[in-house]
């Protein structure tokens, strides 16, 4: 009896979390699905039930179909650099022996994440300007100056020129998140390895891999999810352009709903952002979960 | 984890349905009665399109002096760049924050804002026959009717057009062009001499909205183009846009020095390299003649010239048109201080502010009768807004005077031109499919 007294007592310090969360999270969500089903004039304020009228519409945009392709390569080129690259950079930067330089080089890896995505946009836009800027400038200097491009300017080059800015904003802090994830593997595993003859190859294959999967779980909802919720750094870059060719889902969202004014159609766009990301996040946990590994 | 990305997407999710939830239903209640005795108490929110050197003081001076006549009214100023004030007003609309007094284009922008009821009829006190509707120009007044009514307080006019250095056109040996393949033919001896012809930045799209407007103007008769900037009449089918699109491109790619790459580089980029004295020509509007001749830039005002971009031959549309439109001020038609913010309006347009606000730093053309001189304006914003009044029509800008989905077609369709990503007819089939979509 005291127990269950007890049980309920704590349960009420839940209560304002949970009236919190109910109230700044789930309720908007609901929200958001409703008015995914209308079609609203904010000018007005008047709105129109129009049912699924708004998904049937996605089917039929091939600009959303772009911004999702878009987000896919987005988070492909992500996972490859962010979470395969980081963990190799941080399995060679922890095999240094030199304390001072293993410091040194986590610090210089890290120093981009540091930036805001906004300034770093803003960084790389003017990098990328066709008549000042810095990597047109060094192609010019050694003599490559046909290979000089119009890199945000162009449709070729400009979604990917955004993607490279993301992962050396992004890799460092990857890195870092790995390298503690390898710290905690108990260095007797690696030594047990070393004197059986396996070579650093195969250690990292063996050993490291295997023991930081939780941290690579981890860091593929992080990089997946992220890649789906791209803003910031198209905006200040390309808007979207040219000729839509960066839109990614969230600023295709931003377009439609505060310049096109269809804000039922912009939520619906988020509902779509959020199911993928809900989705992506659910198979990945439970990937992660079968496979966990204790030592 | 798995609460973290719930909570990132929800959280994403969520803005926008707290955006939305805050929707106030526009167009009920009872009008509010501009003509009130104004009770001189209270915080006056205003938008403004002001923020940044050199305007940025412009309004918060005004406010200060409002303040002192009447001590009980206090400012809450919100001042926005050109660029920000579009998501701004629509964050503070579909919010339901709109301030008292808020900035607004012409054309379709501010017909949505009278069409959903958040505009206040301010016929009775500045329609043309009252006492303060007389001391505006008649055609800026126009600007704001709508369905015969008047909405706006039109602040300032605004033109576009070819500003010029002199000493570069002095140094290379050639005229001001008086037709547009005179501008094209002139672009290669400026480039040969060391300079970029035409300065041009169009990251933001609508730069070369503006070039194509005016072509727009000039090849397409004035009644086909305004029928076809309304979805329920549009046809879009006259041959003078093909031509626009043909000679907007051959604008780029023979006088501009990104050429295909423009899309990369910003507008105020462009700005600064004439400014610099890099470039010989730069496409701009009335409200920038000061900003590129201010003090601490190369070009100075006597280098400083204008001319209207030059007419294509065999034009079917009208020469005499320029691509411009007063930008102004509304009044919230659910403000409790209606009365009050017309008072402060009346204050701003005043003939003695209307003055100062034409004269450098400012240089913005007041709409107000006698206000721009050739004794307190520089001389290239009196020429400019000479030739805007004279002119046979007033052709407003592409991406304000049609609805927002036929605009972003338009823009987009811009952008592919310059980037040779798409052909004038595919760019036409995409903005008569957005009209269709928009009926």
């Amino acid at each position: 009896m005291q127990t269950a007294r007890n049980k309920a007592w704590s349960f009420t310090w839940a209560i304002p979390a949970l009236a919190l969360l109910g109230a700044f999270v789930y309720l908007p969500l609901v929200q958001n699905f409703g008015f995914s089903m209308v079609e609203w004039d904010i000018y007005s304020g008047s709105q129109e039930f129009i049912g699924l009228e708004n998904y049937r519409k996605l089917v039929d945009d091939p600009i959303f179909w772009s911004a999702l392709g878009n987000n896919l390569l987005y988070s492909v080129i992500s996972v490859v650099f962010q979470v395969f690259g980081a963990l190799v950079l941080a399995a060679l930067i922890e095999s240094i022996r030199s304390d001072r330089w293993r410091r040194a080089l986590r610090a210089i890896y890290f120093v981009p994440s540091a930036i805001s995505l906004t300034v770093a946009g803003l960084l790389f836009y003017f990098i990328y300007e066709p008549n000042l800027g810095l990597i047109n400038f060094l192609l010019d200097v050694i003599g490559l100056e046909g290979w000089a491009q119009p890199w945000l300017g162009q449709e070729s080059t400009a979604m990917l020129g955004i993607i490279a800015m993301s992962q050396w904003q992004g890799f460092g802090y990857s890195t870092l998140l790995f390298a503690v994830a390898i710290q905690r593997i108990p260095s007797e595993l690696h030594e047990a390895a070393s004197i059986d003859g396996v070579g650093p190859g195969r250690r990292f294959f063996m050993v490291t891999m295997p023991l930081v999967r939780e941290m690579t779980g981890l860091m593929m909802i992080v990089t997946i999810s992220g890649a789906f919720q791209v803003f910031n750094e198209v905006m200040v870059m390309t808007s979207g352009g040219p000729n839509n060719s960066t839109q990614v889902l969230v600023t295709w969202l931003y377009r439609s709903g505060f310049v096109s004014n269809d804000f039922g159609y912009a939520a619906a766009i988020a509902m779509v952002i959020f199911l993928v990301t809900l989705v992506i996040g659910l198979v990945q946990l439970w990937i992660t979960h079968k496979r966990k590994v204790e030592w | 984890m798995h609460t973290r990305t719930r909570l990132t997407a929800a959280a994403f999710v969520a803005t926008s349905a707290l955006l939305l939830a805050g929707c106030t239903g526009g167009g009920s209640g009872e009008p509010v009665d501009v003509t009130a005795e104004p009770e001189y108490s209270g915080t006056l929110s205003i938008l403004s399109k002001f923020a940044g050197d050199p305007l940025e003081p412009y309004f918060e001076d005004l406010a200060a002096e409002y303040t002192k006549k009447h001590p009980d009214v206090k400012f809450d100023l919100i001042q926005e760049t050109d660029q920000s004030i579009k998501d701004k007003t629509k964050t503070l609309t579909a919010s339901g924050a709109l301030p008292d007094i808020y900035f607004s284009w012409t054309g379709d922008w501010a017909e949505n804002f009278v069409g959903g009821g958040l505009a206040a009829d301010l016929s009775k006190v500045i329609g043309p026959d009252t006492e303060w509707g007389k001391t505006f120009g008649e055609a800026s007044l126009d600007a704001f009717k709508y369905d015969g009514k008047y909405y706006g307080v039109p602040l300032y006019n605004n033109g576009k057009f070819m500003g010029y250095n002199k000493a570069i056109f002095d140094e290379v040996g050639i005229p001001v062009p008086t037709t547009f393949q005179e501008m094209i033919d002139s672009c290669s001896p400026i480039r040969n001499a060391g300079y970029e012809p035409i300065a041009f930045g169009n990251k933001d799209g609508w730069p070369g909205l503006h070039y194509l407007q005016q072509l727009f103007a000039y090849n397409v008769p004035a009644d086909v183009l305004k029928a076809d900037f309304v979805p329920g009449t549009a046809t879009l089918d006259h041959p003078g846009y093909e031509k626009s699109l043909k000679e907007f491109k051959t604008l780029v790619d023979q006088c501009t020095k990104s050429g295909d790459g423009t899309n990369g580089v910003l507008y105020t980029t462009a700005q600064e390299a004439f400014s610099a004295e890099k470039a010989a020509m730069y496409y701009q509007e009335v409200l920038e003649f000061d900003t590129v001749t201010a003090e601490g830039n190369a070009i100075t005002a006597d280098e400083f010239g204008v001319f209207k971009l030059p007419v294509p031959s065999d034009p079917a549309g009208d020469p005499d048109a320029i691509e411009g439109a007063p930008e102004g001020y509304l009044v919230n038609a659910k403000s409790p201080r209606a009365a009050l913010a017309v008072d402060f309006m009346k204050f701003v347009t005043s003939k003695e502010n209307a003055a100062v606000l034409a004269s450098p730093p400012y240089g913005q053309p007041s709409t107000v009768i006698g206000a721009v001189t050739n004794e307190n304006s520089s001389a290239a914003v009196y020429e400019g807004i000479s030739q805007v009044n004279e002119a046979s029509q007033i052709v407003i800008w592409l991406d304000t005077v049609t609805v927002p989905d036929v605009a972003a077609a338009w823009l987009a369709g811009g952008e592919a031109i310059i980037g040779g990503s798409s052909t004038p007819e595919k760019v036409l089939e995409s903005v008569r499919t957005a009209s269709d979509s928009a009926r």
